[in-house]
């Protein structure tokens, strides 16, 4: 199985020990375009909601305080470095580890916000990143315990895919659509986007629909349909 | 020739096309429901308004991530343009520049404080999920050529004929994307006429002028995109032609049916993909 076939030509290694990153003008692009938005963020201040008050003309002015926004800031901004590094990595463990840092900073993110249903979607969010946990590091368990290796450079030279990678794959699946909350998840998680704080709910979209593209690439490399 | 001079010639030439197939849309559905329509040209006559309208901002927005992510919207497609007809990179970096795009569309809603921008970006979360299932078409046309790279599946179907003929599913699901992207579609819920223009609802002169370029330069990429990955090398003729009969076949469609609520249009999105996958596997182990 070539890499190339997938992401394009393999422009360069990072050897960091046992960590190996690779860079693809796909892996390239979702590093850069996930660094840009993170440094967008971090600069950034939170838009005001207008909403029209009920039994009156006037207007409710939804603002994020300072204590918030602080800590909001913060989480989004470890939230995005950890999508950058999801997307370069070259292991399957540090890809699930970050998956799953990218759910728990997903939760902090909204949980911050201090509205009923704003939170009570937060938590059914939670529960179900926190369940989707098991499969997702149980997968990256059984494909090393199937192949030797968790470093997808080596699963991409393998000649061979066994029934436990793919079954290894399908809770890989399982995992990241519990983490990223998309569907049949998504219903709770579109809740959570109601909340003021603009630049940090943006990060909550961004690391789902980035992960996933990514865990196309990785489910491909691990399954080697040719 | 030189490849900025490629790239310039190309995003030109997107942004253009792109602006009169929306003129030429808005024509022909004009012309169903027996209106005259405007202009052809009156998309591209608005665009260009636009740059020389006075800019103003909200002073409820979150600044300066809402003046970026409209030139980040610009940025993206013309990052598509140069993965594309520039240089035939990966369809898999496409799909890749496709959900950076949404999360453009979602945040250029939520920026602003406008109520109105703010259901067009919980919209935009709920689209993205029934698109994404949509964009399981790479993974059926990699199984089929096995590759993602743009030259190669142009040369693979130049030996074995075009994909449309042996993945007509996956066809009918990127056309469902492409139907999705039409400011009039029936699946347009991030712009519907009930939250005004949703996203764009805020977003004044320079800004708004980056957004209707962008439009403009994505639809003539998703055309593009699927006449070459589906039905192979064209000329110039038959990219044109291509691109005129496909608006021309969604603008009936639009013309024609209403705007579906959230709820229901994620759920055909999502039917479109279900069945698109499940066919186009039995039909590939079959044939």
């Amino acid at each position: 199985m070539d890499i190339a076939t997938l992401g394009g030509q393999l422009l360069g290694q990072i050897p960091l020990g046992d960590i190996v990153l690779y860079l693809t003008p796909f892996n390239l692009f979702m590093f850069v375009g996930a660094l840009i938005f993170t440094t967008l963020i971090a600069i950034s201040r939170t838009e005001t909601q207008v909403e029209a008050e009920f039994g009156s003309l006037n207007d409710n002015e939804v603002k994020v305080g300072l204590k918030e926004f602080k800590i909001r800031r913060f989480l989004a901004v470890v939230c995005g470095l950890a999508t950058a590094g999801a997307m370069i990595t070259g292991d399957v463990f540090n890809f699930t580890l970050l998956v799953a840092l990218i759910g728990i900073l997903n939760i902090g993110i909204v949980s911050a916000v201090k509205q009923i249903d704003v939170l009570n979607a937060a938590f059914q969010y939670g529960l179900i990143a926190m369940i989707a946990s098991l499969p997702l590091f149980g997968g990256a368990a059984i494909i090393l315990a199937s192949t030797g290796t968790l470093s997808i450079l080596e699963i991409a030279q393998l000649s061979f895919t066994t029934p436990m990678m793919f079954f290894a794959s399908l809770l890989l699946i399982l995992g990241i659509a519990g983490e990223t909350g998309i569907a049949p998840f998504y219903a709770t998680k579109a809740e959570m986007f109601r909340t003021p704080g603009s630049p940090f709910i943006i990060i909550i979209h961004l690391s789902s629909l980035l992960v996933i593209v990514r865990a196309i690439e990785i489910l491909l490399i691990i399954n080697k349909p040719f | 020739m030189n490849l900025m001079a490629n790239i310039l010639l190309n995003v030109l030439i997107a942004f253009l096309i792109g602006s009169l197939l929306y003129g030429l849309q808005r024509k022909v559905m004009a012309r169903i429901q027996t209106r005259p329509g405007p202009p052809i040209i009156q998309h591209l006559l608005h665009t260009l308004k636009f740059f020389i309208k006075e800019s103003s901002f909200p002073y409820t927005a979150a600044m300066p991530f809402y003046i970026a992510i409209a030139s980040m919207l610009c940025a993206i497609w013309v990052s598509a343009v140069i993965v594309g007809p520039v240089i035939e990179g990966s369809l898999l970096l496409f799909f890749g520049i496709y959900a950076l795009q949404k999360i453009v569309e979602h945040n250029a809603g939520s920026s602003s404080g406008s109520p109105y921008g703010k259901l067009s970006c919980v919209r935009a979360v709920f689209s993205a999920a029934a698109e994404v299932p949509l964009f399981a078409v790479l993974v059926i046309i990699y199984l089929q050529t096995q590759t993602m790279v743009i030259s190669d599946i142009i040369n693979y179907q130049a030996v074995n004929g075009p994909l449309i003929f042996t993945i007509p599913l996956a066809a009918l699901m990127f056309f469902v994307l492409i139907l999705s992207k039409s400011p009039d579609s029936p699946f347009a819920i991030t712009k519907g006429k009930d939250i005004v223009s949703g996203y764009e609802t805020e977003h004044f002169g320079v800004l708004r002028g980056y957004l209707m370029i962008s439009e403009s330069i994505a639809w003539y990429m998703l055309l593009w995109v699927f006449l070459t990955v589906f039905i192979g090398p064209l000329g110039i003729l038959g990219y044109l032609v291509g691109m005129v009969a496909i608006s021309v076949l969604i603008a009936f469609i639009n013309a024609t049916t209403p705007l579906l609520n959230p709820n229901h249009s994620i759920m055909v999105q999502i039917t479109f993909a279900f069945i698109g996958i499940v066919g186009s596997l039995v039909l590939m182990m079959v044939m």
